[in-house]
């Protein structure tokens, strides 16, 4: 599909590049996996930062490290290495509603969700597709009910992302094509966690009025395959997928700390209830308390960041 | 945006000005930049002097998924530009027709030289509809100042013929089998240049795929002078590619990477161009008949500068070995800038080049 408004690439069609050890029968051949070295309930280093885009309202930047694989000391090729997540926010209001809109008495949030091109392994468009059109309605969802819309009749304010390197749905030796049953995509839910809470700085560093800060937290009930025998799931915090071999559930919320509510709340995969006497494995209850105790992690690291902005601007004042 | 109120008409006469400087600079811009420049010495209203740049920063291979990446700040001005390659096969290309030889064999004399253009295998992008400013919003196609600098910098790419086609070029040396009878073995190498014996038997080297780049600049902040940021951009992330070996498969019949890092090899680029925009700012906001008006040359424009000026001149110079080439000169609007003023403006391009190509070449 041509886009006349951009230049586009040969008419003929390009592929990424495949890589032999892709192909490579040889078990010995194929780097290993990267393992999770963290206990269960440990989160990744954070890196938080607002003030980036000086023109808009407010910003904020959010950097996850990426996972290391311990065996190669070697720095890797760009396509056979696993990515962290780099977001950027930006939120411009709020401001006044053009004539034509119908009046409203509480300000309209509009959340935008853009993946870079060069974000995942799979090169992406300059047009927004379905998964992003998803993130930026679960993230409306979580905003929404955090921000104080009364104060702005007749305004609207913009929440714009843009990833710019986003978690991976798979490790990259289980995609080759043996399997036909693609993976879920749980990398989304590493980055919506990520997109709640870099939005939430943003909003903060807007100065826009807010009930409490929410953080987003992401829990999963991973089964690592070894061998005949399956392991019991394990509960894990802030998962990697393609860290591990197999994510039975995994789940999201937004969270708001200083109230004990939830805004938003996002489960996929299998999963039974409290009710169930299924032995060993993980309840949908236990899930989404785990993720919440992922979100308060973030929420430290969140207040930590936000500090250092006030001291900034009134430092400034 | 929080609401001002100023204070009430003050009857002392000696009081100075009742608004902060960001209510005059939003209220009357042009007596605001006016009134810094007109003293001697002249500064600008970001405390710069007209010829004085902004320093750039810049950070080379933080995207994990891109074969080479550069973040640069030149100031307010944010930009990130991931390079991706993928593979073109030959066959794709319609109307190909099969290119054999070895390199440097008079490729150039059969036309070839436009390669790289033809095939459209360097693939820029801008991207400003990232909320990097007020005025670009998400949502919305590419609006003019988007296209215009994407094309510039594809024509800029291309004319400045920075990086070399055989760079981007996947040969295949099909094995010679009219020995196999003795050896029997079955070698499927890339090319070597060691063995380049002229037998009239041995079956030639042949293109084929192509590496295409595709080159992506996202604005993170837009603080002025997008053009200067995005280039810059574009050179220092094409230093940093590291195109994995490929190689024709002819078992699989397609092209492998190999991921050896000592494989990969860089990009090495001809020159390193470097681009510097400068606006002009009038003292009279509208033409009052002929005369002799005062003018200044500001280099390297924010936001608030380009909003107030409508002519600009982009030179891209190259200094490398010591003489300077000029790649490009482009002057838009106003009547203002003639010769004298272009070689003060080239000058002051020299000067930034060795900065820029000092930081760019590590």
């Amino acid at each position: 599909m041509t886009d006349r408004r951009r230049i586009n690439g040969p008419s003929g069609g390009t592929s990424t590049p495949i890589y032999s050890s892709y192909l490579a029968k040889d078990p010995k051949e194929i780097p290993e996996r990267p393992t999770r070295t963290r206990p269960p309930n440990v989160l990744r280093k954070m890196f938080l930062k607002t003030g980036v885009t000086p023109s808009a309202s407010g910003s904020a930047y959010l950097e996850l490290e990426a996972s290391k694989n311990p065996n190669s000391t070697a720095p890797g090729l760009a396509s056979l290495s696993t990515s962290g997540l780099k977001l950027t926010c930006t939120v411009h209001g709020p401001r006044p509603l053009p004539k034509s809109a119908p009046f409203s008495p509480h300000i309209i949030l509009t959340t935008h969700v853009k993946y870079a091109p060069f974000a995942t392994r799979k090169r992406r468009g300059y047009l927004r597709d379905n998964s992003e059109r998803d993130l930026g309605v679960h993230l409306e969802t979580a905003l929404r009910g955090v921000i104080i819309g009364d104060r702005w009749p007749k305004s609207g304010v913009e929440v714009i992302i843009t990833i710019l390197e986003g978690e991976e749905d798979q490790w990259w030796g289980d995609d080759i094509g043996r399997g036909a049953i693609g993976a879920a995509e749980w990398g989304m839910m590493s980055v919506l966690s990520g997109c709640i809470t870099v939005a939430s700085a943003a909003i903060a560093d807007a100065g826009i009025d807010c009930v409490d800060v929410v953080a987003g937290g992401v829990a999963a009930v991973v089964r690592s395959g070894n061998g005949g025998k399956a392991p019991a799931p394990a509960l894990v915090l802030d998962p990697i997928p393609s860290e591990h071999k197999e994510i039975v559930a995994a789940c999201i919320v937004g969270y708001l700390p200083g109230r004990d509510e939830i805004t938003d709340l996002w489960v996929k995969g299998e999963i039974g209830h409290d009710n169930d006497a299924s032995s060993g494995s993980a309840s949908y209850e236990e899930l989404a308390d785990n993720a919440v105790q992922a979100a308060l992690g973030s929420h430290r690291v969140l207040v930590a960041a936000l500090k250092e902005t006030a001291d900034v601007k009134l430092g400034r004042l | 945006m929080s609401t001002l109120t100023h204070p009430p008409p003050s009857t002392n006469p000696q009081s100075s000005l009742s608004f902060p400087r960001e209510t005059f600079a939003k209220l009357s811009p042009h007596p605001y930049l006016l009134a810094h420049l007109t003293p001697n010495p002249s500064k600008r209203a970001n405390s710069r002097t007209a010829t004085q740049f902004r320093i750039p920063h810049i950070n080379n291979g933080s995207l994990t998924h891109a074969e080479g990446s550069a973040v640069v700040r030149i100031g307010d001005t944010t930009v990130v530009c991931g390079i991706r390659g993928e593979i073109l096969l030959a066959s794709d290309v319609p109307n190909y027709r099969v290119t054999t030889g070895a390199p440097g064999s008079g490729l150039e004399e059969r036309g070839v030289e436009e390669e790289a253009r033809e095939l459209d295998l360097l693939v820029p992008n801008i991207e400003l509809s990232t909320g990097c400013s007020p005025q670009f919003l998400p949502g919305q196609a590419p609006g003019t100042l988007a296209q215009s600098l994407s094309t510039r910098v594809y024509s800029l790419l291309h004319s400045s013929r920075i990086i070399d086609n055989e760079e981007l070029r996947i040969w295949y040396e099909p094995p010679d089998l009219s020995g196999m009878g003795k050896n029997g073995e079955d070698e499927i190498m890339e090319d070597s240049d060691d063995d380049e014996e002229d037998e009239e038997d041995k079956p030639e080297r042949e293109i084929k795929a192509f590496w295409t780049l595709y080159i992506d600049i996202l604005f993170i902040s837009l603080d002025g002078n997008p053009f200067d940021a995005a280039w810059a951009s574009i050179l220092s992330a094409l230093h940093d590619v590291r195109l994995p070996h490929a190689y024709w498969d002819p078992d699989r019949e397609m092209v492998l990477c190999s991921d050896s890092v000592s494989k990969s090899k860089k990009l090495s680029l001809r020159g390193c161009p470097v681009a510097v925009s400068t606006v002009v700012f009038r003292a009279k906001e509208k033409r009052v008949g002929k005369g002799e008006e005062k003018y200044w040359v500001l280099v390297d424009p924010d936001t608030f500068e380009e909003g107030l000026c409508d002519e600009c001149v982009t030179v891209v110079v190259d200094c490398t070995g010591g003489k300077t080439k000029m790649l490009g000169i482009e002057k838009v609007g106003g009547t203002v800038v003639g010769r004298g003023e272009m070689r003060g403006i080239v000058g002051v391009a020299e000067e930034r080049w060795k900065e820029m190509s000092a930081l760019i070449n590590g």
